[in-house]
């Protein structure tokens, strides 16, 4: 009795499971489909794209990405997006576990103001700074330098960090850093051979979502780089589609040059980087 | 701990509150004092007092950057939050394979914007865009338009993109919340004869709660900071019908010198932002709160 129950709810779960799974499906390729094409047309002339949008391409000729890569100094632009996400992140990492330690582990005059003020950063939206950042780094001068996208994006990064690093050191017992202590280990041994090693989990998430939101960034890089050899990615991926408006074949190119890469590093690192991203919005 | 010499703490402290009050707590400032004056970003400065405020009240292209962003709020809280909500629940109802889906899901929420931007401005293209080219292959040659530029059309176009990118990012923090709901209580729920659609909507959706005001606020602070999309798809055209608080601010203050109203716009803007997220944390902290008593 209790096994044909069983069986028959079993039964009864699986046919919605078969109707789930479908429906998964198609909405997987609805959402893939856009990037499919993407790279189907990359291998097109103009006219194939335009008379048959749907067809796959008569053969595989990497011909546009060579040129796209070249005409349209891709490889520039990733490395400056490389330059400035590796020295943000680096700087993000670096500083943010400073403070946060100091926050955790020391009481001082003047410790609820500061995290305060650096609480407020994680409200503040882009809007209610770039105007005055603007005028402020033209004053001095550091528009057009890879300093104009670096020193921001660490503020940027530094709230968030500083805020999930500090949970992470509020949760590890008093007695760790004691017993460093009376093994003879001074403020700055403890933090090099004790914080900045028990800390790695937390870096590394800081490190994932602080990463694509460098890498990412548009506004700020909009406004302060106007010189095309520094530019990052996403800017220089718009100059160089105003720049070949018409050749569509070679802009499918760009696209897929910079987008294959990121969906092959997602597939490795899926795990990581979902939950860096969660963490990181879930502020 | 104690320190070993007073100073301690803050050179720790000091590099990394140096970067964020040069970068963001000056400029946050400065904004706010900009927001009273007239100037053109490099020549003299005059103090006008509240003037830019009373202008931007007044200013019915403000308003109806406003009207945009809230409807664009509006769309995508369904397309991105409840649809995110809707495929979580199917994913977390098949038991085999649904690490594929959610990677193909989440996938657009790698890419720069600027990058989805421009492939989706492929697709919404008029001669040879996929939409258009669907539409001719199913036979519905009278529904084609021209997406982009047709001012009934954009900012709901611009919505669909945004629901592409963000339906799989909230996916996946739904997805997560559902792994957190206990497996005994959704069997037992099972066993006393509810059906799939009844477990979602009775027992899981209601469990994580949290996760779902987190999101919406997400959303909905969110889209008052949206800009790449707008920029790089339509600059706020056709005839304004896209244009949003951001992308107007960013136009008024860099392409036509406005320094001081374009402050006050974005002072306006920022305290909409902070109050919404304040809110939010009143109404989930007590929510909290009660759930614990």
């Amino acid at each position: 009795m209790t096994t044909t129950a069983t069986t028959r709810s079993r039964v009864a779960s699986r046919v919605p499971g078969i109707l789930f799974s479908l429906s998964l499906i198609v909405i997987a390729i609805v959402f893939f489909f856009p990037m499919v094409w993407m790279v189907a047309s990359s291998f097109k002339s103009n006219s194939a794209i335009f008379s048959t949008p749907f067809a796959l391409p008569s053969s595989i000729d990497l011909g546009q990405w060579v040129k796209a890569w070249d005409v349209g100094h891709i490889g520039q632009y990733a490395l400056n997006s490389a330059i400035v996400t590796a020295s943000s992140v680096f700087a993000i990492l670096l500083l943010g576990a400073g403070a946060a330690f100091a926050f955790s582990r020391y009481r001082f005059r003047g410790r609820q103001v500061l995290m305060g003020a650096l609480a407020l950063g994680l409200l503040l939206p882009l809007q209610s700074y770039f105007i005055a950042q603007s005028t402020l780094f033209t004053d001095l001068a550091i528009t057009d330098t890879r300093w104009a996208l670096i020193i921001p994006y660490t503020a940027m990064g530094l709230p968030l960090a500083v805020y999930l690093l500090k949970v992470y050191l509020d949760a590890l017992p008093d007695e760790l850093f004691e017993a460093a202590r009376i093994d003879g280990a001074g403020d700055f041994r403890v933090f090099w051979a004790l914080v900045l090693p028990l800390l790695r989990p937390g870096l590394a998430t800081v490190a994932i979502f602080s990463a694509l939101a460098s890498w990412n960034e548009f506004l700020l890089a909009l406004l302060y780089i106007q010189d095309d050899s520094l530019k990052t990615i996403p800017t220089g991926l718009l100059a160089f589609s105003s720049r070949y408006v018409t050749d569509y074949g070679l802009l499918f190119s760009a696209l897929s040059i910079i987008t294959l890469p990121m969906i092959i590093i997602y597939i490795v690192f899926n795990k990581q980087i979902v939950e860096g991203i969660t963490a990181g919005s879930l502020k | 701990m104690k320190a070993t010499r007073r100073a301690t703490p803050y050179l720790f402290l000091g590099p990394a509150m140096l970067v964020f009050g040069f970068a963001i707590l000056w400029p946050v400032f400065m904004t706010f004092v900009y927001s009273f004056t007239e100037w053109n970003g490099y020549g003299p400065m005059t103090f006008v007092g509240v003037e830019n405020y009373a202008k931007a009240i007044g200013d019915a292209l403000f308003r109806d950057s406003f009207a945009h962003v809230i409807f664009y709020i509006a769309v995508t809280l369904v397309l991105e939050v409840l649809v995110g909500l809707c495929l979580a629940g199917l994913v977390s109802a098949i038991r085999r394979g649904s690490l594929w889906f959610r990677v193909a899901i989440f996938t657009p929420v790698m890419l720069p914007m600027v990058v989805v931007a421009v492939l989706w401005k492929f697709v919404y293209n008029a001669d040879f865009g996929l939409l258009n080219a669907a539409l001719k292959g199913l036979g519905l040659e009278s529904l084609q338009k021209v997406w982009l530029g047709d001012t009934n059309t954009a900012l709901l176009a611009i919505c669909v993109v945004s629901g592409w990118v963000f339906a799989g990012f909230y996916m996946t923090i739904f997805y997560a919340a559902f792994n957190q709901v206990p497996s005994e209580i959704v069997e037992a729920a099972r066993l006393d004869g509810a059906g799939e659609w009844q477990i979602f909507r009775r027992v899981k959706v209601p469990m994580i709660r949290n996760a779902i005001t987190v999101s919406v606020l997400l959303c909905v602070t969110g889209g008052f900071q949206g800009f790449d999309l707008f920029y790089v798809m339509t600059n706020g055209g056709p005839y304004g019908a896209t244009e949003i608080p951001t992308t107007y601010l960013v136009k008024s203050v860099f392409s036509f010198g406005n320094v001081g109203y374009g402050s006050a716009m974005a002072v306006i803007l920022t305290a909409i932002v902070v109050v919404v997220g304040l809110i939010f944390a009143r109404v989930s902290g007590s929510r909290a709160e009660r759930d614990l008593s």
